[in-house]
């Protein structure tokens, strides 16, 4: 049969392709959005900290929303985001419910909202919160979730996955109000059917958070993220950051295939992205005048004739020297195929034959896919448990898509691991590692082996020992972060953008100290005395000064600035441009755009 | 990146000796086999536009045209192409051109003329490399008087040698008749029937590996190699493979421990270098194609705007921030320029194999020449390795490129060690994503049965043959020894398009096919156990259901009124699903899975009118058609037979003719030629007046109507004037 599997395209294959340097352009199409809920106690006790230092409970949960703001924009700008109050004084919601107050609707997270949420934060934020919003005494739960799905359902687009997360402390709050709670119990049951997820962040109670009391029938286990644990009580700001992080986003899945294991037995799996680079968005065009998004359009035409063309008319050649060879489009396509889409399994390994070094892009992960092949997990979790006992991993062939070239992979079996928090750090399946063919190894000129010596070692050891430190996070990447702070600022009208911190830069004065005098005994252990290991140029100190100036360079001529000035969109250049324009012409400015603008323009215009 | 400056200059020497040509029955001579290994090469140097020079010297040919060339010397050699450039040219010449001679030459005399060419013809010209590749049966007598000036010329000019033979030679035994040959490898291809050498070819082995001793030593011998090892392992032409630019740059530790150390890039997915152009389908020129992007508002009038009235600008969040590329530029992340600096060291635990990211694998060596620089590395290579910890490193190329941090890895070899470097992820590319845990779920777990039936596969699948004596492992199928079949492909795709331009392309070559096979005595042992996994785990029923299903999925979207109901059903785990089930079952309307039978029950049973069952129908059938996949053409066509079959029975034969001829145009329309021959050999045509009293098509205009238009596909064409079957048909799809 055919490659149905071809046919799951999803935003997964589109990043793919991204990454295989097919650029797809412009904006996702989604097959709908996320959307998410956050749904915060506002009562007195969220704001009553445990100890001296601890955050309260409500500071804990928005800087966690906050968090999830600036993410989702990096990385899922599509998705809607909500913040909703309940328990307080104050209301604002369409339905005129008493103690719910709808702080920001379903709307994609931008710079605005962001802001508005940091002035919840911190000491600040709570008195920001009671002169604004106030606690109220009283709430009814199946109220608060009923505005919730009005929020939903008033949202115009398609939405392929509801959310609500709900943070509280408080573990019983219709304890003493049966109908109240069999309300809310019935009104959640009515969210499950629509297809609303309830998750519950609960943060830390004096004398424990006990979900059995009431929240146990309230919040939903989807079928496919049944755990079989419930996550711990959130005291740390990590923790519960950690907590909503794993909840946030939906998976989704690059593709489902077979995985066959000969003509005649296959099962289904379905692949996932567990990294994936994240890159800065692309650029989108605007209308000068109004700042408004365009549409842009490429068409094909004959130069002769001004017709327009269609794809079948025009073919695909290439030159060799004075010959062309010329193929159809669908010919250039064919002869990348090799097999249909799938894994087919060439057989197994002792996992201590994969070379550590042998890595050619990032792993995937596989996942058994119930849905298509009945069975498909019996026999995925068999030989998993038999590849881990064994030690062994599947090596197949790999066709992700149609007209793809196989590559050859491995499927290294991983058993599930699960932190003190009960948070599943490792998922259960195989990891699927691309081996490099011939043609990917380069043969490299090494430099010839001079051994050190122990003593030498030894010392290096010291070294290494002292600069030990846990990986357990990653780093932020400054490039990205860099470029979002400038955007956030830009939106903003902020005067400088916030200066990203560079936490991949090694912390220079922490290591000398930690060192001490092990850097000198080393160097005197291997280096001659007059050896210079630091080359001919002494790069640092140049860089140095280079990076210190942060002051951008002139690059716009004479002649562009005058154009923006006699078309009057000098306005669209920032305020470092035009500080940087008045520097070159030797004007005082002042600090203001306003001022900066009419001092240019006063000098161009004379 | 291969460094453009070293150049090399390969002679290739072929025997065309009256010999070559013997073969026995079945087998391909050692004369087409050379020409086969000699055009991969070729074809390689001239796809990958190699700046290589390349000539061809013959040996054994009726004539003589050389430099050397004397009253009775150098005679049957023939310079037939001198140093240059490959080019189509020379592939044409070894496909057409060359023919077995009549004659013998002496392979040390046309050894002797292969380095006077080298030497004549790079005079003035930069190599790097020069190298000769001698293709031959050694059945020619020759003489060894000369052999000391060749092997010291040989060596003071550097050319390097490598000998193609129609059999495997052995290391150990100087004859290179081993009886059976078992103890290589080489067990399967065309190999020369070992039996058959004759004492000359004795002697000549004897005499190559001589040559091959006194100028590489032992390695000299794996300089040897027959033609169906070629074949299989493309990649054995290693002597003028290029070689990583080097990266030089300082390892820092703090402020004041600097490592001078060199990078080389030591994996990285190697990609086909040329892109195709785009040209105009009658003329072939790309200067007659124009492609142009303009720019619209989001109006309702989608009004032009110049290119010039757009700015750049990004999204944050729901907003767009204007954001021109002079101050993108002005205010972007600003690197310090070239790092390799230690951030800290950790368990060699922490950092996975999993988080393993980017798309190259870096060598780090001691730079070169500077021996306290590598006993420096040195130490930290093997610190590293005796604490089992790695180093985290920030790492950037240059000032342009953006930082990485990751992982710095000791890696210790007999010959040499050097740490290995691998990106890691930054925080804004983990994805966390939670899964079920298989053992939770009681469904899934697998029984003891089960599980050893897993087990007993595995083993009967192993890959590896343990050696218990000497406690080693020998991997059968080393998969970074494979090339990747895609350059092969396309480079057999474009030569065979470019000497027969009129042919469809070929079928993929059985030796790449193999090359991706498992080890066929693997795939023998487990053929059992496969058929005891089958039994116990229950899985192929289901296979059925899933095409059902995903066909439905398939076109969701563009029915949503779809028929929920006999979802339903075959959810419902029916693994029997058969047609009449399906008609008892409430269908109303023609769905994606079983359109045909929809149809037909539909029309037949009256719940939908003829007009609007067959708009549904043809409705699927264009959607089968978009797909461009020859299952879907099938289903098509049972649609189009069923289609005609009931406009027969209720008069409706206007509208299946006006769907016909509609159906020829969108097929041409859409280039589906290839399912309009399926119609064509089908023989399904407009419904003629013989068939229903309603048509005025006469049994003649129906004939007329699948003949092929005046301007029809030459290639198609011409396989149907072949008497070529639909299978034939789907090959060249």
């Amino acid at each position: 049969m055919s490659g149905w599997e071809s046919y799951y395209k999803n935003e997964g294959d589109e990043e793919e392709e991204q990454e295989e340097g097919l650029e797809a352009g412009g904006e996702y199409t989604y097959s709908g959005r996320d959307s998410l809920i956050f749904l915060v106690d506002g009562s007195r006790a969220m704001f009553e900290s445990q100890g001296e230092v601890e955050l309260t409970p409500f500071d804990m949960s928005i800087q966690c929303i906050q968090s999830v703001y600036t993410n989702k924009i990096i990385s899922s700008d599509q998705d809607l985001l909500a913040v909703v109050f309940y328990g307080t004084e104050k209301d604002k919601n369409s339905v005129n419910f008493k103690n719910i107050y709808v702080l920001q609707e379903l709307d994609n997270p931008g710079a605005k909202r962001v802001l508005e949420l940091d002035q919840f934060k911190g000491e600040q934020g709570k008195k920001h919160f009671q002169d604004l919003i106030g606690h109220g005494s009283d709430y009814s739960l199946s109220e608060v979730l009923w505005v919730c799905a009005n929020l939903f359902s008033d949202v115009q687009v398609k939405m392929s996955h509801k959310r609500i997360m709900l943070f509280t402390n408080e573990d019983d709050p219709h304890g003493n109000d049966s109908a109240k709670a069999s309300r809310a119990r019935t009104k959640a049951g009515d969210l499950r059917d629509t297809g609303i997820f309830l998750d519950l962040m609960h943060l830390r109670k004096r004398g424990g958070f006990d979900i059995s009391l009431f929240y146990r029938d309230i919040i939903s286990t989807a079928e496919d993220e049944d755990l079989g644990v419930h996550f711990e009580e959130s005291s740390k700001l990590e923790d519960l950051l950690r907590k909503v992080r794993a909840k946030e986003t939906r998976k989704r899945m690059l593709c489902r295939l077979k995985l066959k294991l000969s003509k005649d037995i296959a099962l289904t799996v379905s692949m996932y992205n567990m990294v994936q680079k994240a890159v800065k968005p692309p650029p989108v065009r605007l209308y000068r005048e109004t700042n408004e998004p365009v549409k842009s359009k490429t068409r094909t035409f004959n130069v002769n004739t001004g017709s327009l063309l269609l794809p079948s008319d025009t073919k695909r050649s290439q030159n060799y020297g004075s010959r062309q060879i010329v193929l159809e489009k669908e010919e250039t396509e064919e002869l990348k195929r090799f097999d249909e889409p799938g894994l087919i399994l060439i057989g197994f390994k002792p996992l201590i034959l994969l070379k550590k070094h042998h890595y050619l892009r990032p792993s995937l992960f596989v996942y058994p896919e119930e849905s298509l092949v009945n069975g498909s997990s019996t026999l995925f979790s068999a030989l998993l448990t038999k590849c881990l006992e064994k030690e062994v991993m599947a090596v197949c062939r790999y066709t992700p898509r149609r007209n793809i070239p196989p590559y050859f992979v491995a499927l290294l079996p991983q058993e599930e691991e699960l932190d003190e928090q009960k948070i599943q750090v490792t998922p259960p399946g195989f990891q699927l590692v691309f081996l490099p063919y011939a043609d990917d190894k380069r043969k490299v000129p090494f430099t010839e082996k001079v051994m050190a010596n122990p003593e030498q070692i030894d010392k290096m050891k010291a070294i290494v020992q002292k600069l030990r430190f846990n990986y357990s996070d990653s780093f932020e990447n400054p490039v990205l972060q860099q470029h979002f702070r400038n955007l956030e600022a830009l939106a903003l009208d902020l005067m400088e953008p916030e200066q990203a911190v560079d936490l991949t830069l090694p912390k220079i004065e922490a290591i000398d100290k930690r060192l001490g005098s092990l850097v000198n005994e080393f160097k005197e252990l291997v280096y001659p005395p007059d050896y210079n290991p630091e080359g001919k140029v002494p790069k640092r100190k140049q860089d140095d000064e280079g990076s210190g100036s942060k002051r951008p360079k002139m690059e716009l001529s004479e002649e562009d600035l005058k154009a923006h000035v006699s078309k009057g969109t000098l306005g669209k250049l920032t305020v470092p441009v035009l500080k940087e324009a008045c520097r070159v012409y030797g004007l005082r400015g002042g600090l203001k755009k306003q001022e900066l603008l009419d001092t240019l323009t006063k000098h161009f215009q004379n | 990146m291969a460094r453009s400056g070293n150049k090399a200059a390969v002679v290739l020497c072929m025997d065309v000796g009256s010999a070559m040509s013997n073969s026995l029955p079945g087998e391909e001579s050692p004369f087409e086999l050379a020409k086969k290994v000699m055009t991969m090469f070729v074809q390689r140097q001239v796809f990958a536009e190699s700046r290589d020079e390349i000539a061809l010297v013959l040996f054994g040919t009726d004539g003589t045209e050389n430099a050397l060339a004397g009253k009775d010397q150098y005679q049957n050699i023939t310079v037939h192409r001198h140093l240059m450039l490959p080019d189509f040219d020379l592939l044409e010449d070894i496909e057409r051109k060359i023919q077995p001679g009549s004659q013998q030459a002496d392979f040390l005399d046309a050894l002797i003329v292969c380095m006077d060419v080298i030497q004549q013809e790079t005079v003035g010209k930069k190599f790097e490399k020069r190298h000769i590749e001698v293709f031959t049966d050694l059945s020619s007598p020759f003489s060894k008087d000369q052999l000391d000036v060749i092997i010291h010329n040989l060596k003071k000019f550097g050319i390097s040698l490598q000998f193609f033979l129609p059999f495997p030679v052995g290391k150990e035994d100087g004859t290179g008749d081993r009886g059976d040959g078992n103890s290589r490898s080489d067990h399967h291809g065309p190999s020369f029937p070992l039996k058959g050498i004759t004492e000359q070819q004795k002697e000549g082995i004897r005499m190559v590996k001589k040559v091959m001793m006194s100028l590489e030593g032992e390695d000299g011998l794996d300089e040897i190699y027959s033609f169906s090892e070629s074949l299989r392992q493309l990649c054995v032409f290693k002597k003028i493979e290029k070689r990583s630019i080097p990266w030089s740059c300082t390892l820092t530790i703090g402020s004041s421990l600097f490592i001078k150390i060199v990078a080389y890039k030591s994996i990285i997915q190697e990609r086909v270098k040329k892109s195709w152009t785009v040209v105009d389908a009658r003329t072939l020129k790309k200067e007659d194609l124009q492609k142009e992007t303009v720019y619209c508002l989001n109006d309702d009038n989608e009004t032009e705007v110049p290119k010039e009235d757009t700015i750049q600008g990004f999204r944050y969040g729901s907003d767009i921030v204007p954001f021109s590329k002079v101050d993108e530029e002005h205010m972007k992340y600003k690197s310090e320029g070239k790092c390799f600096s230690i951030l800290g060291f950790c368990r060699s635990s922490q950092v996975h194999r999993r988080y393993f990211m980017g798309n190259q694998v870096l060598k780090v060596f001691a730079a070169k020449d500077d021996e306290a620089a590598a006993v420096a590395l040195s130490s930290l290579i093997h610190a590293l390795d005796e604490l089992d910890m790695v180093a985290i490193v920030r790492y950037a190329y240059d000032r342009r490129a953006h930082p990485q941090v990751g992982a710095a890895l000791p890696y210790i070899k007999d010959a040499y060690e050097c740490l290995i470097y691998v990106q890691l992820p930054f925080m804004e590319d983990l994805r966390q994503y939670m899964f079920s845990s298989l053992k939770n779920n009681k469904k899934y777990i697998p029984t003891e049965a089960q599980l050893n039936a897993a087990e007993a596969l595995i083993d009967s699948m192993s890959l590896v043959k343990k050696d218990e004596k000497e406690d080693t492992i020998e991997d059968l199928f080393p998969t970074s020894k494979i090339p990747n079949p895609q350059f092969q492909r396309l480079f057999q795709c474009l030569l065979h398009r470019a000497l027969h331009p009129q042919e469809p392309l070929p079928p993929i070559q059985q030796h790449i096919l193999n090359m991706l096979d498992p080890p066929t005595e693997v795939t023998a042992k487990c053929q059992i156990l496969l058929s005891k996994i089958k039994t116990v785990f229950p899985l192929t029923e289901v296979i059925k259901k899933k095409d059902q299903v995903t066909a439905q999925n398939i076109f969701q979207d563009n029915h949503e009124e779809g028929p929920t109901s006999k979802k339903l059903k075959t959810e419902e785990g029916e693994a029997c699903f058969s047609i009449s089930s399906l008609a008892e079952g409430s269908v109303t309307s023609v769905g994606s899975v079983n359109p045909a039978e929809n149809f037909r029950f539909l029309v037949r049973q009256k719940k939908a009118s003829f007009e609007e069952a067959s708009g549904q129908l043809i409705n699927h059938i264009e959607q089968f058609l978009d797909t461009n996949e020859t299952p879907y053409f099938m289903k098509s066509m049972d649609c189009i037979t069923v289609f005609r079959e009931e406009a027969i029975q209720f008069s409706e034969e206007q509208r299946f003719n006006d769907f016909l001829k509609a159906l020829r145009e969108k097929v041409e329309m859409k280039q589906l030629n290839h399912f309009w021959e399926i119609v064509v050999q089908d023989g399904i045509t407009l419904i003629t007046k013989d068939e229903a009293p309603g048509s005025s098509i006469t049994a003649e205009e129906a004939k007329k109507f699948l003949a092929p238009k005046e301007n029809p596909n030459e290639d198609t064409a011409a396989i149907f004037a072949e008497g070529g079957d639909v299978d034939d048909l789907l090959d060249l799809i």
